[in-house]
């Protein structure tokens, strides 16, 4: 069951996308998501829709792991769409009944706000599904360095993040050993009330907290063993450096913001 | 037949890049009151193996039968069948949560919905039973020492009163005496009437212990029968990583250099026996 999980876990590949720096795709996301925000009609969802599936398609990633990765926010999609439906006023009424009214308006409103949720979470996913966390964190640190004039702590951030990214898989993996070990012993963790579930997360938790309280201490040993004293002057193996294939991706972006700023003028819908 | 395993093949995430085949047509037959070894390198699949004996894992109808239950059943009621097979994680130790050993201990019973008598009785005996001092009832788990945490541990399982038992690497990571006594306490279990299934990848250990021995390889069965049985394949236990006990190495050493050494002896008893029959020439 918690082998399901899929928001943030790396696909690896060797496409186009994968190869790109995590900088660009890093900036690329966030583009993205603006552009996500700039479009104000479902023209504009439409392109941008397209661009992420083509971008998709061409990682060799299947589309079902995107489509799980939805499956958290969910709730949220159908949340915002209902509230949206009921209680957006204006416009044309198409249902009333009782003291519900649905307009034209607000079911516009509505899938307009769901499927903005949609593209964003697909598209942030994107880069998660395409970079591993060790590139994510490298590429933040670099991005996040100019910041340091400020006393910004880009490295510690950077290290904090990788730490807790290494160390998902490994308290992933101790919980669904513990779990099954408690199942063995009669635990129930599927069945209940709300009550008697969370009270039987008890037996879970405890072992999961004091195994993660020892890795810390055991890590925070070995990185003293190491010498390690923070990111002042410290080297690295792998070199960050932008490439051809960096550049063509910058030019998408722009390309495709510029498309959607024309369709918000021009578009037909 | 107390379990049963037809042709159980078991994948992760299929599907995925991350696909993995753990276990390959595996099959096998444990009996009442045996004391069954499971051997195989890292990764071979035994732990995918034994979380299949009480239904951790869950595989096609069919496939695994405890005590005549099929466990692939949809319906198949696994509390029930967690009261029969108890299963003890590798570094059970981990798996402790509650504020006393007693209370600990007393999870398993609870879960299976006994009284309160009954469940006292039961921790007090899995305590006697697993050799700790009747004192440490009231300590917190997290004050002992590791060789005692994981005797907790066990006592939290033997308290559920299991008639099948199984042990993954009851021994790992403890020290010599630790790892003598823990395997004392495995066989002192198994006198008591207890099936047990021990996983290991020490074929001292498993060779002195056990009735019959089941070798996994990369998923699939790659042996099973008697440890003498097993151990004559030395040449083949040594390509898949494993090992024959150092008495049967002598054993073999001696056969190549020309003694009269029996095929298949690899307790330490009746290697001694061999060498001093060759030392008095026969008589």
């Amino acid at each position: 069951m918690l082998k399901n999980i899929t928001l943030g876990q790396y696909f690896p590949g060797d496409s186009l996308i994968h190869r790109l720096d995590p900088r660009t795709k890093l900036l690329a996301t966030i583009a993205l998501i603006a552009i996500v925000f700039v479009s104000k009609g479902f023209c504009g969802f439409l392109l941008i829709a397209a661009f992420i599936l083509a971008c998709a398609a061409s990682t060799g990633i299947h589309l079902k792991f995107l489509i799980k990765g939805l499956k958290p926010i969910f709730f949220i999609i159908v949340f915002t769409f209902v509230l949206n439906l009921f209680f957006q006023t204006g416009g044309e009424e198409l249902v009333h009944i009782w003291i519900i009214r649905i307009t034209d308006e607000g079911l516009r409103m509505a899938s307009f706000m769901a499927v903005r949720l949609i593209l964003l979470v697909v598209s942030s996913q994107l880069l998660t599904l395409t970079t591993s966390p060790i590139s994510l964190t490298d590429g933040l640190e670099t991005l996040f360095r100019p910041l340091q004039v400020i006393h910004f702590p880009a490295h510690e951030i950077a290290m904090m993040m990788s730490i807790a990214l290494r160390f998902i898989p490994t308290l992933m993996d101790e919980a669904d050993k513990i779990m099954k070990a408690q199942k063995a012993r009669g635990a129930n963790f599927e069945t209940g009330s709300v009550v008697a579930r969370a009270k039987a997360m008890v037996p879970l938790l405890v072992p999961l907290f004091v195994g993660a309280f020892r890795r810390a201490e055991e890590l925070a040993l070995a990185m003293d063993a190491r010498c390690y004293r923070g990111g002042a002057g410290r080297t690295r193996m792998k070199q960050l450096k932008y490439q051809t294939i960096d550049l063509l991706a910058a030019l998408a972006i722009a390309a495709l913001l510029a498309a959607v700023i024309l369709l918000n003028r021009f578009g037909p819908f | 037949m107390p379990v049963e395993i037809k042709k159980l093949t078991h994948v992760y995430m299929p599907g995925t890049p991350f696909e993995a085949r753990a276990l390959n047509e595996v099959s096998l037959n444990i009996r009442d009151g045996e004391f069954i070894g499971i051997i195989g390198h890292t990764g071979s699949g035994k732990s995918t193996l034994i979380s299949h004996f009480n239904g951790l894992e869950r595989s096609q109808p069919g496939v695994v039968f405890v005590n005549g239950v099929d466990l692939g059943e949809k319906d198949t009621d696994m509390i029930a069948v967690r009261r029969v097979v108890g299963l003890v994680f590798q570094y059970p130790e981990y798996q402790l949560f509650e504020e006393t050993v007693a209370k600990d201990i007393a999870f398993g019973p609870r879960n299976l919905g006994l009284d309160e008598a009954e469940i006292e009785r039961r921790v007090a005996r899995a305590i006697e039973l697993v050799g700790l001092d009747a004192s440490a009832a009231e300590k917190s788990p997290f004050e002992l020492s590791g060789g005692q945490k994981r005797r907790v541990a066990i006592a939290g399982v033997l308290a559920m009163q299991p008639s099948i038992l199984v042990l993954d690497e009851p021994a790992a990571g403890l020290d010599p005496a630790g790892r003598r006594d823990m395997l004392e306490l495995v066989k002192s279990i198994h006198a008591s009437g207890v099936t047990v299934v021990m996983v290991s990848h020490s074929m001292d250990d498993v060779g002195r212990l056990c009735d019959r021995l089941y070798v996994l390889n990369k998923g699939e069965i790659a042996f099973s029968g008697t440890p003498a049985e097993v151990f004559v394949h030395d040449q083949r236990l040594h390509e898949i990583g494993l090992d024959v006990p150092e008495c049967a190495k002598l054993a073999r050493k001696l056969r190549e250099a020309g003694y009269d050494m029996p095929e298949g002896i690899y307790r330490m008893e009746d290697v001694r026996d061999a060498i001093l029959r060759n030392l008095n020439g026969g008589k």
